[in-house]
């Protein structure tokens, strides 16, 4: 039971000084810890620290030269400034944790918001000045390969880097105002992803110039969170021979939707309309129950995409692909006309509720050409009828195979989805 | 719940800033106050101009931007020309830093223009601690790191509160902008400030927790900045002050080389402590101190001289040297060691009262030192106060000199090769007698001569007399014959000015009278010099010192007894013994005397305390501290030590004692109490305790989550169990720990979870009742 776990674990998620570590800190780790920062946390000096040090060493070189008590009070003025700022910026940032917000769906080309909550979970002291570098990057597809030598010229190193920092939006949030004590507050950070994909949001550090400015001080982190994008829409035109969205005939596919006729019962969830709970069953099973109906239309298309890299040779024209069987799928979902879908020879997946076309979505995020896993044929030049529908996928079975869509190149930029064989939409 | 506070908005904060960078201006300028650098005029125009702008921070928006072209350029020109004409490099450059200052204060900032006012400040109250080492500096540079310190916080926070595009900008790449700190142009939007309002919103915003815990932290910087002054290593470089060399100071004219009749009482009219005394044993201090600086052989006109051959001798004894020994050999038994704080702008003349052993300086100083003359002197005028140990010194009314009375005669009779001695020569180049003759100079007008003859006359009635009968005698003359007074109206005439009080029968002060018995004596053959410098002083209660104030500014002579040396003669007081050393002065020592415990007192004991503790403070009181804590400590395991086995063995005696039965079940009742107290709160009070403070950590105890936390404890057992019961749990996690905005509604919760409470329970006991 996930949400349970989390609930009674309240530092799940939540990263940062300010979670509390199981781990019992010994007063030798700690002032070590003060005298020599852990790895992750970089200190440099500001312009200000490196006049306040450059002033230090000369007045400290002028006390001793001429045995000036003086100046060796001020000597010792500015390096307890020095470590008051220390002390300062160790307040200032204690007691504060962060977590990243990112919720689905993503979509590429479009604004998403990525929100950072911040928590001071100090009791006295408010935490000002902070700024926290957030970066967002795609995660390679398939296995990583290890590290290896090879050769490069610079230009091809350089190269890689460009290509690697385009890929790569990064931002600075600033915490303008003060984080009042036990308070909490949202930064948010709206980005583009700028493709399909798995995309890494990471906290890569969080900095501070607090107290002085002497000092800017960066503690790198380790949060990070992985969303999918999915692809971006794309306009396409019907072919009015055989456009998917044409009525459809034979028998009705029973299947959860808007419609009027009550299709079955079954457990709240959380963000379910309260018209929909069925008071009777509740009070009965003693669990709140809500109603759900049966979609409109009776009869539906299934998509079926093959990803062989010899169809798909060009990575534009995959990448229409994708996007084009996204959108069909959205647009056919909301006219509640879609029934399932299938990728090369996976498992068929029946598309009932919104989470169905999420996760069909998903998997066509990460779609990729595969040399492997599609059949031995093309299916649109096998676009026979079927008769009754599978119930538990909506994938047609055998080999009469009926309102069944499949896409091919056309051309050497578009896409065109075809209908039990017949050209129904380019893109 | 902690209350909401406001915060300040951006313009807000830079009015702020705005306002901390004009006071840190203001303190850094008033530093000139009491710097005694001519720049009175400049301070004035700064403090003027940037309390202008201040007040209307909108001013700099209206001068044409040709004047911040040509700033920098007439600022460089200014500094060129100060220094060509004055050719001292230190006032030349605080000039210009007043300058920086005065620009910066009344244009816009940007950020690094702030730090230039803090770096430029931190020279000048640096540089005038330096040169004054006064008390004044601590408390300014104390108000100088707080302004700074609070400067820079603000200026982080309004950096932060613009956005951080500079911020951004270091970080990723990009164009830096900083909008609000343009040095021209329009007028930015903060610049209209209102005062009140801000005063308003500050009070508003601020916290007095925080405010509290700011000034625990300020004082956690004084404490560590203390502790850092102490511990930092000290090594003796033997280095001489630089800054020093770069300015020239002017003391008063009442302990130079030449006075005229009225400095010294002009100096008696400031009353503020010239000279502090350590003194390890209070009980060698004289009744009557005399702290003799200066002595001025030469007489002419109403003017007192230290003739040129004396000028010169001194001159020819300069080394650069911490170290002076005196002819003095070291005394029997443990010699008084006195430890002198001469206040700058009073002498280069040291004040001694007597002859000593060894003179040690603080840091190596450029000294002269005569041991006839018993005058130790700096070359030149010291800019700050001036710290040096005297030890083995005897306070005495005598001067030993025993070659005098062969100089004098040789002078007088010509050397042995029977040519003269050498006169000087006077402003003018005549001709004039010198050294050891001017001990015997008289007015050169005849008239002034003749007068001082019959008042020999008068004193002695023709008989002829030792030096110390003469010297009373005369004393006794001159004190019947004038009263003292500070306000004296000299009779104008061509004749010698004393000459002519000495007929008038005025009353005078204590130069008149010196002059005066220096004439006399002279007329009557003995060589007589006269000798300035400190009369008396006051014993501080407070932290056991002696203060000579300039009130006590004091002149008299010193009369050659024909053989020995000099017997100190003081014609302003009758009553004070000839000559006389500590053995013979009638009274108490001065240290024991009545003490001095006025609050004016227990201020300057403040000042003491800084010159002892933070300005003497050197490689061997650092050695002396170490091994004071190194004793302490021995002292504090000992004691620690006795106290453990004083327990010990009181434990052992009360256990030895015959125990009854009542005693023992005494005991043992008060031991069970208290093992039940520790087990008791073992287990209940840890939990208790942990209980509050985890509510308290989380803003306060909710008493939804309270419930909750109860209602999960009851069903520890039904958790466990399968089943609808996981969701009633996973509610009441939810409403304990969860976010609120993930509340079930927790009344509802609360029933569902009694019925399963019950369900539960019943089936338990049905369990039970039918033994499964």
């Amino acid at each position: 039971m996930k949400v349970g776990r989390e609930i009674a674990d309240p530092s799940v998620d939540w990263s940062g000084p300010g979670v509390r570590s199981r781990r019992r800190w010994r007063w030798s780790e700690i002032l070590w810890a003060l005298i020599y920062p852990s790895r992750t946390q970089r200190v440099m000096p500001t312009v200000s620290g490196i006049v306040l040090i450059g002033l230090a060493l000369g007045i400290g070189s002028a006390a001793y030269n001429a045995a000036s008590n003086i100046l060796f009070i001020t000597l010792s003025l500015l390096l307890a400034c020095l470590i008051l700022s220390g002390v300062m910026s160790w307040l200032n940032v204690r007691g504060v944790c962060w977590r990243l917000l990112l919720a689905p769906p993503l979509r590429a080309g479009q604004e998403k918001p990525v929100t950072l909550e911040l928590w001071n979970r100090k009791r006295l002291l408010p935490t000002y000045g902070l700024w926290f570098e957030l970066t967002a990057r795609p995660v390679p597809a398939g296995p990583q390969r290890p590290e290896a030598t090879f050769r490069a010229t610079s230009g091809e190193i350089r190269a890689a880097f460009t290509r690697f920092e385009q890929s790569t939006a990064a931002t600075v949030l600033p915490l303008r105002e003060r984080l009042d004590p036990a308070g909490r507050t949202q930064l948010d950070w709206v980005f583009t992803p700028s493709r399909r994909g798995r995309v890494r949001v990471e906290l890569t550090s969080v900095g501070s110039l607090f107290p002085f400015g002497f000092l800017r001080k960066n503690h790198g982190t380790q949060l990070q969170r992985e969303a999918i994008v999915w692809p971006a829409p794309v306009e396409y035109r019907s072919a009015r021979t055989a456009a998917p969205g044409r009525q459809a005939e034979g028998g009705r596919v029973a299947r959860p939707g808007a419609g009027n006729d009550l299709l079955a019962l079954r457990r709240y969830q959380t963000g379910d309309s309260h018209r929909l709970i069925h008071w009777k069953a509740s009070a009965r099973l003693r669990q709140l129950m809500v109603r759900q109906f049966a979609a409109e239309s009776a009869e539906g298309f299934f998509l079926w995409l093959e990803t062989p890299p010899g169809s798909w040779p060009r990575t534009e024209q995959f990448e229409l692909l994708c996007r084009f069987a996204a959108t069909l799928a959205e647009d056919l979902f909301t006219a509640g006309r879609l029934t399932g879908a299938r990728v090369n020879i996976e498992e068929p997946m029946a598309i009932r509720r919104v989470r169905d076309l999420e996760s069909f979505l998903d998997r066509l995020a990460v779609l990729e050409p595969e040399a492997e896993n599609h059949p031995p044929e093309p299916s649109r030049r096998a676009g026979g009828r079927e008769t009754s529908p599978d119930s538990s996928t909506g994938f047609p079975a055998g080999r009469n195979r009926r309102n069944v869509i499949t896409f091919a190149p056309e051309g050497t930029r578009g896409v065109a989805a075809y209908v039990d064989g017949e050209k129904s939409a380019t893109a | 719940m902690e209350r909401n506070r406001p915060q300040l908005s951006q313009d807000e904060l830079q009015q702020l800033r705005w306002l901390l960078g004009g006071i840190l201006t203001l303190i850094s300028v008033w530093t000139v106050w009491y710097l005694e650098i001519d720049a009175w005029v400049l301070t004035g125009i700064t403090t003027g101009a940037v309390l202008l702008t201040l007040v209307r921070p909108g001013l700099p928006a209206r001068l044409p931007p040709q004047v911040h072209k040509l700033a920098f350029p007439f600022i460089v020109t200014f500094f060129a020309w100060d220094l060509y004409s004055t050719a001292q490099w230190l006032p030349a450059v605080i000039r210009l830093d007043i300058l920086l200052l005065l620009y910066r204060g009344c244009s816009y900032r940007k950020k690094r223009d702030d730090l230039q006012i803090i770096v430029l400040g931190l020279f000048l109250v640096t540089a005038a601690g330096v040169l004054t080492v006064s008390l004044e500096f601590a408390v300014q540079m104390l108000v100088f790191t707080a302004t700074t310190l609070a400067f820079l916080f603000v200026v982080t926070l309004a950096e932060t509160a613009e956005g951080g595009r500079g911020l951004l900008a270091r970080t990723l790449g990009g164009p830096a902008e900083l909008p609000a700190a343009q040095m021209s142009g329009p007028r930015p939007a903060w610049t209209e400030v209102r005062w009140r309002r801000l005063a308003r919103r500050l009070r508003e915003v601020a916290d007095l927790r925080l405010l509290a815990l700011g000034g625990v932290l300020f004082a956690g910087v004084v404490a560590v900045s203390a502790l850092l002054f102490l511990v930092i290593p000290r090594f003796q470089l033997d280095g001489s002050f630089f800054l020093s060399r770069f300015i020239s100071a002017k003391s008063r004219t009442g302990f130079s080389e030449s006075i005229r009749l009225g400095d010294v009482i002009d100096i008696q009219q400031d009353n503020s402590v010239a000279l502090r005394v350590d003194v390890s044993d209070p009980a060698r201090v004289p009744a009557m101190p005399y702290w003799r600086m200066v002595v001025l052989d030469d007489y002419r006109d109403g003017q007192l001289r230290t003739s040129r051959r004396l000028r010169n001798a001194l001159t020819l004894n300069a080394q650069t040297t911490s170290l002076v020994r005196d002819q003095l050999r070291p005394p029997a038994g443990t010699p008084a060691s006195w430890t002198f704080y001469l206040e700058s702008g009073i002498s280069r003349f040291l004040p001694l009262c007597g002859p000593f052993t060894i003179l040690r300086f603080r840091e190596p100083q450029q000294a002269l030192h005569q041991s006839e003359l018993r005058i130790v002197a700096l070359r030149n005028e010291p800019v700050t106060m001036t710290a040096y140990r005297v030890e083995g010194m005897v306070a005495d009314g005598f001067v030993s000199d025993r070659l005098f009375g062969a100089a004098l005669s040789r002078a007088q009779h010509g050397a042995a090769d029977g040519r003269p001695a050498r006169p000087d020569l006077d402003e003018k180049g005549r001709p004039r007698a010198s050294y050891p003759l001017t001990t015997l100079l008289l007015p050169e007008q005849q008239g002034d001569r003749r007068a001082l003859q019959r008042m020999v006359e008068e004193v002695t009635g023709g008989v002829s007399f030792s030096a110390v009968e003469f010297a009373a005698r005369a004393r006794g003359w001159l004190t019947q014959k004038h009263g003292y007074s500070l306000k004296v109206d000299l009779p104008g005439a061509d004749r010698d000015p004393v000459v002519a009080w000495m007929e008038s029968g005025q009353p005078g002060h204590c130069e008149l009278f010196t002059v005066a018995f220096t004439l006399l004596a002279r007329a009557a053959g003995f060589p007589t010099r006269a000798v300035t410098g400190f009369k008396g002083g006051d014993w501080n209660a407070y932290e056991n010192y002696f203060m000579v104030r300039n009130s006590q500014a004091h002149a008299w002579c010193e009369v050659y007894d024909g053989g020995t040396g000099w017997i100190r003669v003081d014609p302003t007081d009758g009553s004070a013994p000839i000559g006389a050393g500590p053995q013979d002065q009638a009274g108490e020592p001065a240290g024991l005397r009545q003490p001095d415990r006025s609050w004016g007192a227990r201020l300057d004991s403040i000042r003491i305390l800084w010159y002892r503790r933070i300005v003497s403070f050197d490689q061997r009181t650092q050695l002396a501290l170490v091994q004071s804590l190194k004793e302490t400590t021995n002292r504090f395991r000992a004691a620690l030590r006795a106290t453990f086995d004083g327990a010990a063995a009181s434990l052992r005696q009360w256990l030895l004692r015959p125990w009854d039965a009542r005693r023992a079940l005494g005991w043992l009742g008060g031991a069970g109490v208290a093992a039940t107290g520790a087990i008791l709160w073992w287990r209940r009070g840890r939990a208790w305790w942990g209980r509050l403070r985890g509510s308290r950590a989380h803003g306060g105890a909710d008493p939804v989550r309270g419930e909750a936390g109860r209602w999960l404890r009851r069903m520890r057992g039904l958790r466990e169990a399968k089943g609808d019961n996981q969701e009633v749990v996973a509610e009441l996690l939810r409403l304990r720990y969860g976010p609120r905005r993930s509340w079930a509604e927790p009344r509802a919760v609360f029933r569902r979870a009694r019925r399963a409470a019950r369900e539960w329970s019943q089936r338990r006991r049905s369990d039970r009742l039918f033994g499964r």
